[in-house]
C-alpha cells in the first residue's frame, strides 16, 4: 500500500518554516517543541501504523549516525 | 597564497605565461577610437572578447597583470559553458585537459548517505560538468584571443579613472611607459569583484554576505579516486563544519572547508595551520601516499548584485555585476554567460542591425540569472554552512534521515548550476501553439546526437538561426523566398533543416531524421520551427510558421519596435 507523500518542495518549505520557527524559540524550549509537533503531526495522520514506522525512521537515524 | 619561498606563480604543474607590455598608439599621441573596450582579461572578459569577434566586432582588452590568475580558484565549467566554448571554437582544448564527472557522494559522520547523478545521456556532446583549473581556462581563452585579428590584449595596463557622455566612454590607463586615455564607444566592465569601473561610477552592489568564511586548498596528491564531487558533513577530520574534496587534471585536489565561526581567518591561512588541517583531512579520506601543497585562498559566501547591470555605455559582465555563493558553481558558469549575451547584443548594435535599446534586455535576462541563483545558492549555503542554530539542528535531521530514507535525500542535492530559461525577457515570445517537448521560448536549445561525433549544436550559425523540422526538407515556397530576403539582410541568418525523408539542397545544412527521434524531442511535426538566438535559447517556436511571424520574432529578439 502506497499512501500519497508531500511533494518534495513543500517539504522544503517546512524545513526553512521549522528553521526559522526553532531560531525564534529559546534553546531550552526546543525539545518541547519538537516532542508537540511530533504529537500534532500523528494527530492528523489517520493510521497508527504510519506514526510508528516514522518514529522507527527517527530513532535509526539517530542510532546510526550517533547524533549528538 | 602559496608555501614560502615560492613565489605567487610558482606553481608545482603549470607554468605561468609571461604578457609583455605593447606600447598602444595612443601613448605617442595617435588619436585611436575604439569600438568596444573591455576591461579585465580573466576569463569572463576574453570570453566576452571572443563573442564580439565571432560576429566579426573588434575590442581591446585592458588589465594590470602580466599572467594569468594566481591560483585554481574556479574550477567548474558546466555543460552549458562548454556550448559556448564550442561556438568560439575553443571546446577541444577544455575537453582534452578537463576532467568530466557525473556523480557525487555525500558523508554524514563519515558514512556515505547519498550520491547523487547529474543529467547525462550519449545525446550530449559534453559532460555536465568538466574540472579545470581557472589557470588553463584563461590560458586557453587568451591563446584563442592571440589568434585573431579582432582581439587586442593590453597587459600590464592598469585603468584608474572612466566617465561617459552621449558618444562613447573614455578610460584612464596607466601603464609602465607612462598614462593615456582611451575611447570607445561602449565599454564592457569584467574587472571583478572589486571592479574600477564599478567604483568609478559610485556603483554598489546590494544584497547580503553570509558569515561563513572558507578556504580553498589544492594538493598534489596521487589518487585513484574518480572524478566526483565530495561532501563530508560532521567528519572526523572536522567535526564542526562542512568539507568539499573535487579532482582537478594534473593529480590536484581541491580541499574546501569552512572556518569555525571562532577561528580567526588570518591565523587559519598561516601555512602551518593549512598544512595541519589539510593533512587531517587527507587521513581522513583514506589517502595513503604522500601530497605536496600546491596553494590556498580565504573566501567568503555573498549574494550580491548590481540593481543594474547597464550604466549608460557601460555594461557589467561577472564578478563585477555580482557576487555569488561558491556552492552550485556559479560564478564562472554565470559570468561566461553574461559575457555571451552582452556580446551578441553588442555587436548587433554596432553593426546597425538593432537598436540601442537592445542593451536594456541584458539587465533583465541576466539579473534574472543572478536572483534565481541567490534563491537556489541560498539554500545551498544554508545547508552546507548553517547559519543559525535552527538551520543546523534542520541540517543535521535531513542528513541522519537520508542515510536510510529516500525521501530525504534531496536536501543534500547541491544544486549545481542550471542554464536560465529568458521566459519572461522582453526579447522572448510565449508559446501560442500547444508543443508536448522541446525546449520552451527563453530556455536554450537541446542537444542531439545526429551520429558519430555529430550533435544538432554543431550545425549552428553564428547568428539567429532558424531550426525547421520537415518530412522532405522542402519549404513552402513563401517561406523559401523570405529566407532568401533575410539571409540578404543578415549574412549570419542560418538555416538548419531536420528531414524525415533523405532531402537535397536546402537553404542550410539537412539533417536526417528517419526514425522521428529529433522531431520527438523537439515535440515537432511537418512545418515546426523554432527560433533560436546566437547564444542558443530559443526566441519563438510555431507548429507551422507563417513567414510574417518570423519577421515579428527576429523583430522583438533584437530588442523591436
Amino acid at each position: 500500500m502506497t499512501t500519497p507523500t508531500l511533494p518534495f518542495a513543500d517539504l522544503e518549505q517546512v524545513y526553512e518554516q521549522l528553521a526559522t520557527t526553532l531560531d525564534g524559540l529559546p534553546e531550552e524550549q526546543e525539545r518541547l517543541f519538537l516532542a508537540q509537533l511530533a504529537l500534532a503531526l500523528a494527530h492528523r495522520v489517520s493510521d497508527v501504523d504510519q506514526v510508528m514506522a516514522a518514529i522507527e525512521e527517527a530513532r535509526r537515524g539517530v542510532e546510526d549516525t550517533g547524533s549528538r | 597564497m602559496r608555501p614560502a619561498g615560492r613565489a605567487e606563480t610558482d606553481s608545482l604543474y603549470f607554468d605561468y605565461p609571461h604578457f609583455p607590455f605593447v606600447r598602444p598608439p595612443e601613448l605617442d599621441g595617435r588619436a585611436v577610437r575604439h569600438r568596444v573596450a573591455i576591461v579585465g582579461a580573466g576569463p569572463v572578459g576574453v570570453t566576452a572578447a571572443l563573442e564580439l569577434a565571432r560576429h566579426g566586432i573588434e575590442s581591446v582588452v585592458l588589465d594590470d597583470k602580466a599572467t594569468v590568475n594566481d591560483g585554481s580558484r574556479a574550477i567548474c565549467i558546466s555543460r552549458h559553458s562548454l556550448e559556448i566554448l564550442q561556438q568560439l571554437g575553443i571546446d577541444e582544448r577544455f575537453t582534452a585537459k578537463g576532467l568530466g564527472w557525473t556523480q557525487g557522494r555525500t558523508y554524514f559522520r563519515d558514512r556515505e548517505i547519498y550520491r547523487f547523478e547529474m543529467p547525462h545521456s550519449d545525446q550530449e556532446r559534453f559532460y555536465p560538468m568538466v574540472n579545470l583549473q581557472q589557470q588553463y581556462i584563461e590560458q586557453f581563452l587568451i591563446d584563442k584571443a592571440e589568434e585573431s585579428d579582432l582581439v587586442e590584449l593590453r597587459w600590464q595596463s592598469a585603468v584608474t579613472g572612466v566617465s561617459q557622455d552621449d558618444r562613447g566612454v573614455t578610460l584612464e590607463v596607466t601603464t609602465p611607459e607612462g598614462d593615456y586615455r582611451l575611447e570607445a564607444d561602449y565599454l564592457l566592465a569584467a574587472d571583478g569583484a572589486r571592479s574600477v569601473v564599478r567604483k568609478a561610477f559610485d556603483l554598489s552592489l546590494h544584497g547580503e554576505a553570509y558569515e561563513g568564511r572558507y578556504v580553498i586548498a589544492d594538493v598534489r596528491m596521487k589518487s585513484d579516486f574518480p572524478t566526483e564531487r565530495r561532501a563530508f558533513f560532521h567528519s572526523s577530520a572536522l567535526p564542526d563544519s562542512t568539507l568539499l574534496v573535487h579532482k582537478q587534471p594534473d593529480d590536484i585536489w581541491r580541499i574546501d572547508y569552512q572556518l569555525g565561526p571562532d577561528e580567526d581567518p588570518e591565523q587559519a591561512v598561516e601555512e602551518a595551520n593549512i598544512r595541519e588541517r589539510v593533512a587531517t583531512i587527507i587521513a581522513m579520506l583514506g589517502e595513503e601516499g604522500g601530497w605536496e601543497l600546491e596553494w590556498w585562498s580565504l573566501y567568503k559566501a555573498h549574494t550580491l548584485a548590481l540593481d543594474d547591470y547597464r550604466h549608460g555605455r557601460v555594461l557589467f559582465i561577472g564578478d563585477s555585476a555580482h557576487l555569488v555563493p561558491i556552492f552550485g558553481v556559479r560564478g564562472l558558469n554565470n559570468g561566461l554567460a553574461d559575457a555571451v549575451n552582452a556580446g551578441w547584443k553588442l555587436a548587433r548594435v554596432l553593426q546597425g542591425q538593432a537598436p540601442d535599446r537592445l542593451l536594456d534586455s541584458y539587465t533583465p535576462e541576466r539579473r534574472g540569472a543572478t536572483l534565481d541563483v541567490f534563491a537556489n545558492a541560498g539554500r545551498s549555503t544554508r545547508f552546507m554552512t548553517p547559519p543559525t542554530r535552527g538551520y543546523r539542528l534542520m541540517r543535521d535531521a535531513a542528513l541522519a534521515l537520508a542515510f536510510h530514507n529516500d525521501y530525504a535525500s534531496g536536501f543534500a542535492d547541491p544544486r549545481q548550476v542550471t542554464p536560465y530559461t529568458y521566459a519572461e525577457s522582453p526579447l522572448t515570445l510565449a508559446d501560442r501553439d500547444a508543443f508536448s517537448a522541446g525546449p520552451i521560448p527563453g530556455a536554450p536549445l537541446i542537444n542531439r546526437r545526429l551520429g558519430e561525433d555529430d550533435f544538432l549544436l554543431d550545425h549552428l550559425g553564428r547568428g539567429f538561426t532558424l531550426l525547421l523540422f520537415s518530412e522532405d526538407g522542402r519549404l513552402p515556397d513563401d517561406l523559401d523566398k523570405r529566407l532568401v530576403d533575410l539571409r540578404a539582410r543578415d549574412p549570419e541568418f542560418t538555416v538548419v533543416t531536420l528531414s524525415r525523408q533523405v532531402a537535397e539542397e536546402g537553404p542550410g545544412p539537412i539533417l536526417p531524421d528517419p526514425d522521428g527521434d529529433h522531431f520527438a524531442a523537439y515535440g515537432a511535426t511537418n512545418g515546426t520551427a523554432y527560433l533560436v538566438r546566437p547564444d542558443r535559447h530559443v526566441v519563438a517556436r510555431w507548429q507551422r510558421l507563417d513567414p510574417a511571424a518570423l519577421d515579428t520574432a527576429l523583430m522583438t529578439a533584437l530588442g523591436g519596435e
